[in-house]
């Protein structure tokens, strides 16, 4: 019996071809880069401009007689908007120190507008919460009495410790609100706590202030800017996308051999090409479906990160790892899923084989970020080369800021041909039988018979 | 001649039963061949095991002198009994597909392929997708995807399944253009009139065992010699009074006269003539041997019928009438 590059060839053709122009696969295609836009920047900002600012009073009980001041200042739009430039690590008074790559804007919730309502430091706090108490529509809102205790800036003789202060709050304030309000409570204390002991607090402020620089890659190809936030997360990309790429590609070889199996035409075509080769023509068809989609996520990947001058990330050997990795995954998961789509009648039937595959899927790229963060341990080089799984382990590893050396990669990609090999094995037997088997939908333990039988 | 089609001693079972048992065959190139028998009889496991779908537990399977299905794919056409196809796709792709598949270049398939929907009254169907197609144009066009390759062995298993008459008569036709090319044509069905009417030789399968392989014309020699037909010359004539004739055991009503049995070992000849004696006849003649007859025959020898005769050819009729009103 002879194989037909050929025949596989002309499958591998039309189920490419068939799946690449359905309205699913296109779909499917471009959820995932629609989802991360919106996760990551439409969302924050559909959130942030529909919600309406706060404007409302806050009752200030100071028996320091310090503290009321300071928060007359620290409540100001512009005060909050600094001290929001400095936690997002800007530096809101000082000009760049070097060129900015691309600025970011600090964005966020609508600042509230509080106005302060001093009460006198002796004030009945028990007589004043009932104040808090209004319908939700009421004007000027009643949001929140702040209380500050006696030692908050200056401390007891006998305390190492200064004072706090109490928070009573309306029912009605809001996440956003109370965060702002503490943080400027927050702020007033420090500057009252400086002042008393003769420091300048805008000094202090100003001296803290500390942009944090871009650090630049230098190595034997040259320098380039380096991306420490983003290298983070670029083993858990990788992951992703081999995951996505692997279950896309899976999912519709299933799919169409489901169909087949259903629609009748299975047998028509085992009169044209013997089941190895249509088993063969598949997987190849969709192994390429994957590769576009891969070659996609790649091609936006790079222009986004050339968007923010980081295309550098992607280096030419982590794309040929991305591709190979993918491969053998793909080769792996899709021979199961293919012996899944060949021994169901249904669609539906394939739910409770399918699990355990996408158990094994979801933890392989599980695993990327916690590998990624710690790339050369032992738990990380011991899942390199445990499969199903060590190809999304050691493309984290590979993705990561200190990459593991060329033999331990080769000898991931020799264990995952390996396993795809067998993988692939077992499938083609499975193949071979379930193809014209109908009626009751088989359990593990029928497979694997068989796969016996075959 | 070199054989299209050797079997040899196959055997094929599944869990316990046993589906095909010591089948041997032999088709010679350019030969009509049916392969007929009841439902479950074992016809399309044969057809399959032939087509290298599956593969017997015994024995072997040769064609074109040598090698399997596998070796010869692009010379083989097959309509399977469960037929479908791509439903998104236009049969005009499926087809060149499929004859691609078999070793044709897509504008030799494609232009054969345009041919023989032309044939078939599918003209404009082409460009239109699978799933537009009504079940009927469906299944011719899954007959043109058998025949696309210009097969030298043409395998058909229940071509006529669910066909209405016109179809039938085209595919009929389509099948004798094939036979008259050059094609070696097997096809199975349980309707008995269709094996007749289109074969040069039977092959009975029942329980998985030939029963029979014999010649159309050699069946048809054979004659059912306690069987009399008779049309009478006047059409009011009291047939029933023929019961009273010395040899008949029954005589039955029809349209045309009547069916007249006789009594075991009434010598035919001297019945015909008393019977013409009462009756005048416009017609009469000793009954042809029918494919059911003889598949209830052969069974009840071989001792394999597990039916009664009775509902063997109830079984026989029941699908033997289907055929005849197409």
């Amino acid at each position: 019996m002879s194989i037909s590059l050929r025949r596989i060839g002309l499958v591998a053709a039309r189920d490419y071809k068939a799946t690449i122009t359905s309205r699913a696969f296109l779909v499917g295609l471009f959820v995932m880069p629609v989802l991360f836009v919106i996760i990551f920047t439409l969302i924050p900002r559909i959130l942030n401009s529909n919600s309406p600012q706060v404007v409302g009073e806050v009752t200030v009980i100071d028996p320091t007689g310090k503290v009321t001041a300071e928060l007359q200042q620290t409540v100001t739009p512009a005060d909050i908007e600094r001290r929001r430039s400095m936690e997002a690590g800007q530096n809101p008074a000082a000009p760049p120190a070097q060129p900015a790559r691309t600025p970011v804007t600090v964005t966020g919730p609508a600042i509230p507008r509080l106005t302060l309502v001093p009460l006198p430091g002796d004030a009945d706090v028990q007589a004043r919460k009932p104040w808090l108490i209004q319908p939700r529509n009421a004007t000027p809102q009643h949001l929140a009495i702040v209380v500050v205790r006696p030692d908050a800036v200056v401390r007891r003789a006998d305390s190492g410790a200064f004072g706090n202060f109490d928070l009573y709050t309306s029912g009605h304030i809001d996440d956003n609100t109370e965060t702002v309000l503490r943080g400027s409570v927050r702020a007033a204390l420090i500057a009252a706590r400086l002042h008393s002991v003769g420091e300048d607090p805008a000094a202090i402020a100003t001296a803290e202030q500390v942009t944090q620089p871009d650090s630049v890659v230098v190595s034997a190809t040259g320098e380039h800017a380096g991306s420490r936030g983003i290298a983070r997360f670029l083993p858990f990309a990788c992951g992703i996308l081999i995951f996505i790429s692997v279950i896309s590609g899976g999912q519709a070889l299933m799919t169409s051999t489901v169909e087949e199996k259903s629609n009748r035409v299975i047998e028509v075509l085992l009169a044209a090409v013997s089941p190895m080769e249509l088993m063969s023509g598949k997987l190849l068809g969709h192994l390429g479906l994957g590769l576009t989609m891969t070659g996609i996520y790649l091609l936006m990947s790079f222009y986004t990160l050339g968007v923010y001058s980081m295309a550098a990330l992607l280096e030419p050997m982590l794309i040929v790892y991305v591709l190979a990795f993918y491969m053998v995954t793909y080769m792996v998961f899709g021979s199961l899923m293919l012996t899944i789509g060949a021994a169901v009648n249904q669609m539906a039937e394939a739910q409770s084989l399918m699990g355990p595959v996408i158990i094994l899927l979801v933890a392989g790229y599980s695993l990327t970020p916690i590998v990624g963060l710690a790339p050369n341990s032992s738990f990380s080089v011991a899942m390199s080369f445990i499969p199903p799984i060590n190809t999304f382990a050691m493309i984290a590893r590979v993705a990561s800021s200190a990459p593991p050396p060329a033999w331990e990669v080769w000898t991931t990609l020799a264990i995952g041909c390996g396993t795809a090999a067998l993988v692939v094995w077992f499938a083609a037997k499975v193949f071979k039988v379930a193809l014209l088997m109908h009626g009751k939908p088989p359990n593990m333990a029928t497979l694997v018979r068989w796969a016996r039988m075959a | 001649m070199t054989a299209a089609l050797e079997i040899q001693a196959i055997r094929k079972v599944f869990g316990d039963k046993v589906a095909i048992e010591s089948l041997d065959l032999t088709i010679p190139q350019g030969a009509i061949y049916g392969l007929i028998g009841p439902s479950g009889a074992g016809k399309t496991t044969a057809i399959r095991m032939i087509m290298s779908i599956l593969f017997p537990d015994s024995g072997s399977i040769s064609l074109f002198g040598g090698g399997t299905a596998l070796d010869a794919k692009d010379r083989i056409g097959y309509l399977p009994e469960e037929r479908g196809s791509y439903r998104k796709m236009t049969v005009g792709a499926f087809l060149t597909y499929m004859g691609c598949l078999k070793g044709r270049t897509r504008a030799q398939a494609s232009g054969r392929a345009d041919r023989l929907l032309g044939r078939l009254g599918l003209t404009d169907v082409f460009a239109k997708k699978c799933e537009d197609l009504s079940k009927g144009m469906l299944q011719r066009v899954q007959f043109v995807a058998a025949i696309v390759n210009e097969p030298e062995l043409l395998i058909l298993d229940e071509p006529f399944g669910g066909l209405d008459p016109v179809s039938v008569r085209l595919l009929k036709e389509v099948i004798a253009e094939e036979h008259h090319r050059g094609a070696t044509i097997i096809f199975s069905t349980h309707v008995m009139a269709h094996a007749e009417e289109l074969c040069q030789q039977i092959v009975m399968i029942h329980q998985g065992r030939k029963v029979l392989d014999e010649s159309i014309a050699g069946l048809r020699r054979q004659y059912d010699r306690r069987r009399i037909l008779l049309e009478p010359l006047d059409p009011g004539a009291n047939l029933l009074a023929l019961k009273s004739v010395a040899g008949v055991e029954n005589v039955k009503l029809n349209d045309q006269g009547c069916d007249i049995r006789l009594v075991e070992g009434t010598e035919p000849g001297s019945a015909m003539r008393a019977l013409a004696g009462a009756v005048a006849p416009a017609r009469i003649e000793l009954a042809r041997i029918r494919l059911e007859d003889v598949f209830i025959r052969l069974v009840s020898e071989s001792g394999t019928a597990n039916e009664s005769h009775e509902a063997l050819r109830t079984h026989l009729q029941g699908l033997s009438n289907t055929g005849a009103s197409s």
